[in-house]
């Protein structure tokens, strides 16, 4: 029973593997948006800067017992109260805000890099 | 071992004025947990005063500031109680700062403008300063539960912050 389970599994991922290859025409690429995870720990945005592309997403997820935001400096964008143990996301457009910080804790500043 | 030199110096200076017939350092933990919790509403109530009173966009967002952490940390403490099957415990240290505390509100309720609000940010300073010394160095040493440390570990990093915060404010404003 167990090496059916196994088998049937291999066979679906296998198909999965197929019909994604189709569907992307066989080309795997490197330019897929990409999801960055911001930890907020401490009253810190870990890492304090990072590196994005058009299109990719940045999540923050709070480990501190305080709320927390991540709110563009000139106020384009804004994550809203990210609560602890709670992630906030944001995708990121051509031309936002690359500077932030946390809206109820002004110290906590963090940067984004454009390429 | 409990600091009992170090807890009486502590809560003496920066608790105010009369000598303890207690021992801040001696408390148990459902007592240092009543303290902590009664210290953050005690906060709470003032950031509320402010949101009424104070008309300085800087006073209300660090009192917004002040209540949302504050509501955060007792939201932690009292589920850990809860988990931990235990109950918080009133003793001299809550009743001696809810008595300062309704004085406090007292007199601020008589104040205005400027003045007010120069009178909380330098109350916030002078508060979260004595906390911090009572949270960071009687309480802490001496909490026996791990889990209930922890909290305090966390909470304290959150009031140092308020702290730098409220030096800041204080800075502002005069």
């Amino acid at each position: 029973m167990a090496s059916k389970i196994i088998r049937r599994d291999v066979l679906v991922g296998a198909v999965t593997s197929v019909a994604a290859l189709a569907i992307s025409g066989g080309n795997v690429s490197s330019a897929e948006p990409k999801t960055h995870d911001v930890v907020i720990k401490s009253f810190k945005f870990d890492p304090m800067h990072i590196t994005v592309k058009v299109d990719d997403t940045i999540r923050w997820t709070n480990e501190d017992l305080a709320p927390h935001t991540a709110t563009a400096t000139e106020g384009g964008w804004d994550t809203g109260e990210i609560a602890k143990g709670d992630d906030r996301s944001v995708v990121v457009s051509e031309g936002m805000d690359t500077n932030y910080f946390c809206a109820f804790h002004p110290h906590m500043k963090g940067t984004i890099e454009l390429t | 071992m409990k600091k009992f030199l170090t807890g009486l110096a502590i809560a003496g200076v920066l608790f105010s004025t009369h000598a303890f017939a207690n021992d801040p350092a001696e408390l148990s933990d459902v007592e240092i947990a009543h303290v902590a919790y009664t210290a953050d509403n005690l906060d709470i109530r003032y950031a509320h005063l402010a949101l009424a009173k104070s008309k300085n966009p800087e006073v209300h967002k660090f009192a917004k500031t002040m209540i949302r952490d504050h509501e955060a940390v007792n939201e932690q403490a009292l589920a850990l109680l809860k988990k931990l099957g235990a109950e918080a415990k009133d003793n001299f240290l809550s009743q001696k700062l809810n008595l300062d505390g309704d004085a406090i509100i007292a007199k601020f309720s008589a104040l205005n403008g400027a003045g007010f609000d120069r009178a909380y940010a330098e109350n916030e300073l002078a508060y979260h300063r004595a906390v911090n010394a009572l949270v960071g160095d009687v309480f802490i040493p001496n909490i026996e539960n791990a889990e209930v440390k922890a909290l305090f570990e966390e909470g304290l990093k959150i009031f140092k912050v308020h702290e730098g915060h409220a030096e800041m404010m204080v800075k502002a404003l005069n």
